[in-house]
């Protein structure tokens, strides 16, 4: 090996804005062979994303490369001009992005889309579009391209779509591929089938690729060398297994053990929480009756129907317009979890898991069949949906999303306690200071906005919410499935630590395995509104029996 | 509402930003401005307009400058009555900017409750209510207007009636818009989830939340209805004449413009469009700050 | 599709009787017309003739039957006013207004949208900003304002255009149209001219928003990653997306043109609809209000259906279910 495909020596990527200058990419340094797949990892705000974007010369206003060099194939691209970066770009650089459904033109046919993409490098007639085009749709495993060429993006699902912009990015066989978190919108079994058509494509075509992702396990199955991105720096580049077995860097490390399935269920994540591991079995926990059949579902079924206008229904009669179908989101469920247990819900997007979290906790109604805590029902039936408990609060996945921006955090942890009694208005500041504290956040931060927090403190403050109500069971819809896996750890720690001091009962969906196997001591598997297989978290995960189980366990990517 | 936790928003950072767009401030000090000018134009006007006393047949349609039989500076003008223009533009401004804002109040209120509720309650009073509002608002405002102000005759509250009748409909879509994404968003489902109550939910989270929109609709419905208010004054359906609005003055100016006397009609006129265009860049500089999908 | 055409013309059915009775009952109330038709000097028996000649001393609702009755049987009754069938006096004035607010809309559209794009493209050159400037004045400026100020510097300083009226007329298919002559586009100029600001202002600002929305999108992101150049990018992928709120608007423009010429007439002296519904509202001409009053709901009811219509053929997801 001579020179390197591409060769990147102390880029600078800068964003200029009026509170500062921003150094999103901070000198780093790579090379990239020929036929390689190099995963590129960090967690949000490390400057993976704009490194790549770097790469290509698309660089949003007010960045720019301030300093630096890449070379493909020995030519320097930093400084070409608009029209010449243009040139490279599709036909020896391309790249992929993480959400398929914002990628492509919802109103143009795949055709021309992938059209467009071929004459911007090439004059070639209509037919022969279509030729080609067919033929890249073959090649990324799309079944029956001849006619799947003519749709839209909007009847194509995810995995699919995803697939599209893979076969746009190889329309012109370039050298190299920027692929930015391609997979991170996916669900987990698509991801898998992903991860392998693209590592054969990679092989087959002979062209090289960068894989970016936040995700150390997903990276580590596609690439055989890796290079760890933090604060706009490279800390870390290596072979896969090397990095992985035994990392040079610090952050690397801390990386690693942020992951929950490297670590023994039940145990605090992060260094320094093992050392303390052993002391926590001595921890005050609340002594509650057990009751194995604390929290019942039976039965459930949730269908959201469509609404049908009086000339909607005539037209039925008639014929003319096509009835539309009931989605069955929840489809006759049934199950128990025992007073202090933690229940996991795992299954893939669209599975009902969280419509059934919700109606567990009272804010939707089910259509059929009934919802019990400690005997009693959750919602009053055949009523306007108006919840009857207090005892079963929610944690929800979007932090950003679930607390009222303009309302104080004070304000909004309050207002429920204040509501049903559990404080008075004179006694709420030191009721939200002490459930602040519970989660560890400075109790004067009570006085901020939402908009003042980062998002693993928001979720705190999401928790202490869910706490003031004094509740005995707590629904944890994906709370950490948008967070960056340090951030996940201390989250993960909190939730173990709190249910285990104040007895709490857990029913915690996730379509993250690792997080359930680490939290839960059972699991709960859900596929289309059922419940596919139930059972100990270590039955699940040691010997699953549901084929769908089975795959989903299979579908994980695996550190090394 | 909890008083010890409460404190006032910290919005530095959305006045920051607005204090960027000198073209923004200049539009908001110049709408202050007209506002103050027409508050206090009985202390400012060199001459009561509607003091038949004052009025001098020989001062009439006299040139910017001219210096009348009172005594004054004609510094715009005269009209053709031998009214002082500029005094005339100032009780102008003010009858304009009342129809204006006091047609938008109510039809903010209107639009803000039935819009809002529509949202929370939903279901057939929901579709009907929204049926109703698309039909209408596929109709112009202009032709409403006309027709309603034709019905109800001259005067005040009959052109508020129409101005209102023309507007609300684009109040109530927008709470409704606004609402209902509010509705389905976690911060509510945690509050219903609590469970707190309906009443709760629409005044603390979805109406505070919901009101940025509508504060934009607002400014921009307020500058629609003074325009309005002057085409319908102008076609001789809106203000009876004893209430002369900015609309009336510059069409009772309208026939001395062909004959040259350019003032008795441009100079409301001017004064009409400065004070829509200082709400409209406002209000448009507000809708860019508010809009989510403009933020990188 | 069939059947949602189906259904939209149902719709559009039910609305136009509704309307019909909002429409009779709001002229009903708007005065007596007998005080306008008779002298006051007319004896009583003939004020009695006359009422019973029109209809007028019978209840609302038979009046109403009586009247949809006559335009199940196309006829709109009689103008009070001018004597002569309303249905001729309507097609006699209808081809007049609707050149004169097509060639708006075109006008604003034509000019409009490019220099919205444009804008939406560089928001921050100084030429966009004058473009935004610009289509915030267009927008402020009461129409009617404009019109005065256009007849004063053209016809009255400049004296070359016409401040008025509708110059020559050529007859084809039967209709007389002024815009195929040279004279009758003299005339159409600048009121055309005048009714399109205010449209062309709203073209800007929305062809404007959409494309900078557009343009931050991953969409756009995506195609210069694949190297397509900027031209095709803004001429596919970028009209394309912002095609469907402009149709809307393009639509629903189209209804509102031909009412806001209401105000244009007048002050052009053009002899089109608007200035007939102002002077049979004036002179209680309660034929001609409720015809013309249907007419606009009819004309506004097709465009709603047509926008409709438009909005399946561009937005792929509305052509064939599914999807989200």
């Amino acid at each position: 090996m001579t020179t390197p495909l591409l060769e990147v020596t102390d880029l600078h990527t800068h964003f200029e804005a009026r509170s500062g200058t921003v150094k999103s990419v901070d000198g780093i340094s790579l090379h990239l062979e020929r036929g390689e797949i190099l995963g590129l990892v960090g967690e949000s705000g490390s400057g993976k994303s704009i490194t790549g974007f770097s790469l290509i010369g698309l660089i949003d206003k007010p960045g720019r490369i301030v300093q630096g060099s890449i070379k493909l194939e020995g030519r320097e691209l930093v400084g070409l001009n608009e029209t010449e970066l243009r040139k490279i770009r599709g036909r020896e650089i391309s790249m992929v992005f993480q959400d398929p459904m914002m990628t492509l033109n919802p109103v143009l046919s795949v055709l021309d889309q992938m059209t467009m993409a071929l004459r911007a490098h090439e004059n070639l007639s209509n037919a022969d579009a279509r030729v080609r085009c067919v033929e890249a749709l073959r090649q990324v495993r799309i079944v029956d391209p001849e006619q799947k060429v003519d749709f839209y993006p909007h009847q194509f699902s995810g995995g699919m779509r995803q697939r599209v912009a893979i076969a746009i990015a190889l329309l012109h066989k370039p050298k190299v591929v920027i692929a930015d978190e391609p997979t991170t919108a996916l669900d987990v079994s698509v991801q898998a089938e992903i991860l392998v058509e693209v590592k054969a494509l990679v092989a087959e075509l002979g062209i090289s690729m960068i894989w970016i992702s936040h995700d150390l396990a997903t990276v580590a199955s596609i690439s055989k060398r890796i290079a760890v991105m933090k604060s706009g720096k490279i800390v870390e580049t290596g072979p896969a297994g090397d990095v992985l077995r035994a990392p040079a860097h610090p952050y690397t490390q801390l990386l690693l053990d942020a992951l929950p399935s490297r670590a023994k269920p039940g145990q605090l994540l992060g260094a320094r929480a093992r050392e303390t591991d052993a002391s926590d079995e001595s921890d005050v926990t609340v002594a509650v009756e057990p009751d194995p059949d604390f929290v019942t579902v039976k039965g459930a079924i949730k269908r959201f129907e469509w609404k049908t206008g009086f000339w909607g229904r005539i037209g039925e009669r008639l014929g003319v317009v096509k009835q539309k179908k009931a989605v069955l989101a929840v489809n006759d469920v049934s199950l128990s979890i025992a007073r202090g247990e933690a229940l996991g819900l795992v299954g893939e997007s669209g599975s009902g898991k969280s419509t059934l979290g919700r109606m567990v906790c009272g804010i939707y109604r089910p259509s059929e069949g009934e919802i019990r805590l400690a005997g009693a029902p959750v919602m009053l039936e055949n009523q306007l949906g108006r919840k009857l408990t207090t005892k079963v609060q929610m944690i929800f996945q979007d932090p950003f999303a679930s607390l009222d921006p303009r309302r104080t955090i004070g304000q909004s942890i309050a207002e429920g306690p204040i509501a049903h009694g559990l404080t008075t208005r004179a006694g709420a500041r030191s009721y939200v200071a002490k459930w602040l504290e519970a989660v560890s956040l400075d109790p004067a931060v009570a006085d901020r906005y939402p908009h003042q927090f980062s998002g693993g403190q928001r979720q705190r403050v999401a928790i202490a919410r869910a706490l003031a109500m004094r509740p005995d069971v707590i629904v944890c819809d994906e709370p950490v499935a948008s967070l960056d896996v340090s951030i996940q750890a201390q989250i993960l720690n909190l939730l173990l630590t709190l249910r285990k001091e104040l007895g709490l009962t857990l029913l915690f969906i996730s379509h993250d395995l690792s997080v359930v196997r680490h939290l839960c001591d059972r699991v709960a598997v859900m596929y289309r509104g059922r419940i596919v297989e139930e059972g100990t978290a270590e039955e699940i995960f040691r010997t699953p029996k549901d084929a769908y189980t089975k795959m989903l366990l299979e579908a994980i990517p695996r550190l090394a | 509402m909890t008083a010890t936790l409460s404190k006032p928003r910290t919005s530095f950072g959305f006045w920051a930003e607005f204090c960027r767009h000198p073209a923004a401030v200049a539009a908001a000090v110049a709408v202050v401005a007209i506002i103050v000018l027409a508050v206090f134009a009985p202390l400012i006007a060199p001459q009561d307009p509607y003091d038949l006393s004052n009025l001098v047949l020989r001062d009439a349609r006299k040139a910017p400058g001219y210096v009348g039989q009172g005594g004054y500076i004609h510094i715009l003008g005269t009209d053709s009555q031998g009214r002082d223009l500029f005094s005339a533009i100032l009780y102008g401004l003010r009858i304009s900017l009342q129809m204006g804002l006091v047609a938008g109040a109510i039809a903010f209120t209107i639009g803000a409750l039935v819009g809002s509720t529509a949202a929370y309650v939903g279901g057939r009073f929901e579709a009907f209510v929204m049926r109703l509002v698309d039909l209408q608002l596929s109709f112009p405002a202009i032709l409403l207007a006309f027709v309603v102000a034709a019905l109800l005759g001259q005067g005040k509250s009959q052109l508020i009636v129409a101005l209102v009748f023309s507007q609300y409909a684009y109040f109530v879509r927008t709470a409704h818009g606004a609402a209902s994404a509010e509705r389905h968003k976690d911060y509510v489902e945690a509050a219903l989830s609590v469970p707190m109550s309906g009443w709760f939910v629409v005044t603390r989270h979805i109406l505070p939340n919901a009101l940025p929109p509508l504060i934009v609709v607002a400014t921009v419905q307020v500058a629609s209805a003074i325009s309005l208010e002057a085409t319908l004054s102008f076609l001789g359906v809106g203000l009876p004449p004893t209430e002369p609005s900015l609309g009336m003055l510059i069409s009772t100016g309208f026939q001395y413009l062909l004959s040259g006397r350019y003032w008795i009609s441009i100079y409301p006129g001017v004064a009409l469009i400065v004070l829509i265009m200082a709400i409209n860049i406002v209000g448009d500089q507000v809708r860019d700050q508010l809009n989510p999908r403009l933020k990188k | 599709m069939i059947a949602f055409i189906v259904r939209r013309i149902w719709q559009a059915m039910l609305v136009m009787l509704v309307m019909s009775m909002l429409v009779f009952l709001g002229v009903f109330v708007i005065g007596n017309p007998v005080d306008v038709l008779i002298s006051p000097d007319a004896t009583q028996e003939i004020r009695q003739r006359v009422i019973a000649q029109y209809g007028l001393d019978l209840p609302v609702w038979q009046q109403y039957l009586h009247f949809m009755n006559s335009l199940l049987h196309g006829d709109l009754g009689r103008s009070f006013v001018y004597n002569m069938p309303v249905s001729e006096l309507i097609a006699s004035r209808l081809p007049a207004t609707m050149e004169l607010a097509v060639i708006a809309i075109l006008l604003a559209s034509v000019v409009g949208i490019p220099l919205g794009v444009y804008a939406g493209y560089k928001p921050d050159s100084w030429l966009s900003k004058a473009i935004m400037a610009l289509s915030i004045l267009g927008f402020s400026v009461p129409t009617f304002w404009i019109g005065l100020m256009l007849i004063m510097v053209f016809a009255v300083q400049l004296g070359i255009m016409p401040a008025g009226g509708r110059g020559e007329t050529v007859t084809l298919f039967g209709v007389p149209w002024s815009f195929l002559t040279p004279t009758g586009l003299h005339h159409l100029a600048l009121p055309a001219i005048n009714l399109s600001l205010f449209k062309m202002s709203m073209m800007i600002r929305l062809a404007a928003s959409g494309t900078r929305e557009v343009m931050l999108t991953d969409t756009i992101k995506f195609a210069r990653a694949a190297g397509i150049d900027e031209h095709t990018i803004l001429r596919k992928h970028v009209l394309r997306l912002i095609s469907i709120p402009l149709v809307t608007v393009f639509g629903l423009e189209l209804g509102s043109t031909i009412a806001f010429a209401v105000v244009t007439e007048t002050i052009y002296s053009w002899p089109g609809l608007g200035k007939l519904i102002i002077d049979s509202i004036t002179s209680l001409d309660r034929p001609v209000m409720v015809a013309y009053l249907m007419l606009v709901s009819l004309l506004f009811i097709t465009i709603n259906l047509a926008v409709d219509l438009a909005y399946a053929v561009l937005d792929p997801r509305m052509r064939k279910g599914g999807g989200k």
